[in-house]
């Protein structure tokens, strides 16, 4: 172990950690727009919508981001469509993102009784007002596990974007290494500095679950 | 929920503590000793090894054509390839091909998975010091490939908002870290990818070793070198995990045997000669590991 050599890498690593985060949190922030979105055309059975949500739900759960990423950035430029690298990167995020969330909030949303709406209707809401005000808040603390998951699954996911020359965590360590070859050293900080961008994310998301759980059930 | 908190910041100490000691372990015993020598004893294989189980490892590019590549019938060609085929002749073993990046070649020789990198690889200093090189079989500098409609001749023509591309760990990428670092790199980790974002005009230029760029301009139309040669001349050569002797001599005995019978000129007529033509063959092939006009 050479730590002269990890504290003079030190910098680009933050960098490459600010950097991760911020692509990161933008793309899982469509990722939770599209989620709603697609869950709640897809709850409502809202027609030709629904058809072209399960379409692209299907297309993005099922094909890795890898390719995603490869498309947008590499193929698109070749039709006249030029994103940067940064953007290719949030919006592969999120349209991969979203159709997990989709999916995650669709499942909160049929875990709901339907009693649950019916007795809302009989009390005289309308289906938005029993959307909005019964189903929704309960579909959202149900589904919180599964969104978390989705968060953690996101910001790992990111660890591909080297073949679109972003110079995420992952992209910096294996660049240290093509250059100066210590392995160890950079593998080591790596993995560190994927612990301190996550830990965070999955204590407060353990703490959030269980404030909503409690919300739900009492303690 | 407060033993819930408390018990998950538990796992969490114990996981730390855990990274943490292996941390200090590994630096206490390998403060005094040099590493890569205690590690590498048991990962290379020697010349009779590599006889004995009939195939040898060697790691080769698989998109970088014309010296290292896979054509259309899935077979490994080019350059390095050819001599590839010819080690594993000489060897009288089976040759199992294995693609590499250009970041990945050194940790491929020091983890054991290839047995030599025929990978373009440029003898450096710094690499001198991770993996053995044999001797030279071929001359290799830096060049700058731009867009014939804005071509870059000098690297003081570039601006502070436009980037070029390099492929990360590639001596292009090294030296204008070292020497430039004003100038924005966008770096890529295949070459495949570096070139389709170089067409994508994703960047204003594209360094890399002059005889890639020289040859990505002949064969794209719509591509000027407007800087054949930069930093200083170097070789490429075969390259062993540190401290594998034996492969090491094989490999230079063959290297000088095969400068008998001009078998790298042979290697550069079948391979290069319909991209560069006759013109470069002196300049590039260095023959029986000699290198000559330094």
């Amino acid at each position: 172990m050479d730590w002269e050599v990890i504290v003079s890498y030190l910098p680009r690593y933050k960098d490459a950690l600010l950097l991760t985060l911020k692509i990161g949190w933008q793309g899982i922030l469509l990722a939770f727009m599209i989620g709603v979105l697609c869950a709640v055309v897809m709850h409502l059975k809202i027609p030709v919508l629904r058809c072209i949500t399960g379409f692209y739900i299907e297309l993005f759960r099922n094909t890795p981001l890898l390719v995603q990423l490869f498309f947008l950035y590499f193929a698109l430029p070749k039709i006249g469509v030029r994103i940067s690298a940064q953007v290719c990167g949030s919006l592969g995020l999120g349209l991969l993102g979203g159709a997990y969330m989709a999916e995650t909030f669709r499942s909160g949303l049929e875990n709901i009784a339907p009693i649950q709406s019916e007795s809302a209707m009989s009390l005289g809401m309308n289906r938005v007002q029993t959307f909005r005000y019964v189903i929704l808040p309960q579909a959202v603390s149900s589904s919180v596990p599964g969104l978390l998951a989705n968060v953690i699954f996101l910001l790992k996911e990111t660890s591909v974007f080297s073949t679109i020359s972003l110079m995420d965590l992952m992209f910096t360590a294996k660049d240290f290494i093509g250059m100066y070859a210590k392995t160890i050293e950079c593998l080591i900080l790596l993995v560190i500095f994927y612990l301190i961008m996550l830990l965070p994310v999955s204590v407060a998301g353990s703490f959030v679950e269980r404030r909503l759980r409690h919300a739900e059930f009492g303690d | 929920m407060k033993y819930f908190v408390s018990k998950r910041l538990g796992a969490i100490a114990l996981a730390l503590t855990f990274l943490v000691s292996s941390l200090t372990g590994c630096g206490s015993k390998n403060s005094a000793s040099d590493s890569v020598e205690v590690t590498n004893n048991t990962v290379y294989r020697t010349v009779d090894e590599i006889k004995e189980s009939g195939t040898i490892n060697i790691g080769v590019f698989s998109d970088k054509s014309p010296f290292g590549y896979v054509d259309e019938n899935g077979e490994y060609q080019g350059y390095d390839v050819y001599f590839g085929n010819r080690i594993g002749e000489d060897l009288g073993v089976e040759i199992n091909y294995v693609s590499t990046e250009a970041a990945n070649r050194i940790e491929y020789l020091q983890t054991g998975k290839v047995d030599i990198i025929l990978a373009n690889f440029t003898v450096t200093e710094e690499r001198a010091q991770e993996v053995d090189f044999a001797l030279p079989y071929m001359n290799v500098a830096l060049g700058v490939v731009s867009h014939d409609d804005a071509v870059i001749t000098s690297l003081d023509e570039i601006g502070d908002k436009d980037e070029v591309i390099v492929i990360s760990g590639t001596t292009a990428e090294t030296y204008l870290e070292k020497n430039y670092p004003d100038i924005k790199l966008q770096k890529y980790d295949a070459y495949a990818e570096a070139k389709t974002a170089f067409e994508n005009r994703n960047g204003v230029a594209w360094a890399n070793d002059n005889t890639e760029v020289i040859a990505f301009a002949i064969e794209n139309p719509g591509y000027e070198v407007g800087i054949p040669s930069l930093g200083s001349a170097d070789t490429i050569a075969p390259a062993v995990t540190k401290g594998n002797e034996s492969l090491l001599n094989w490999l230079n005995d063959e290297i000088k045997a095969l400068g008998e019978e001009k078998f790298f000129h042979a290697d550069y007529e079948t391979t290069l000669l319909d991209t560069y033509g006759a013109d470069y063959e002196d300049t590039l092939v260095v023959e029986g590991g000699a290198i000559t006009g330094k």
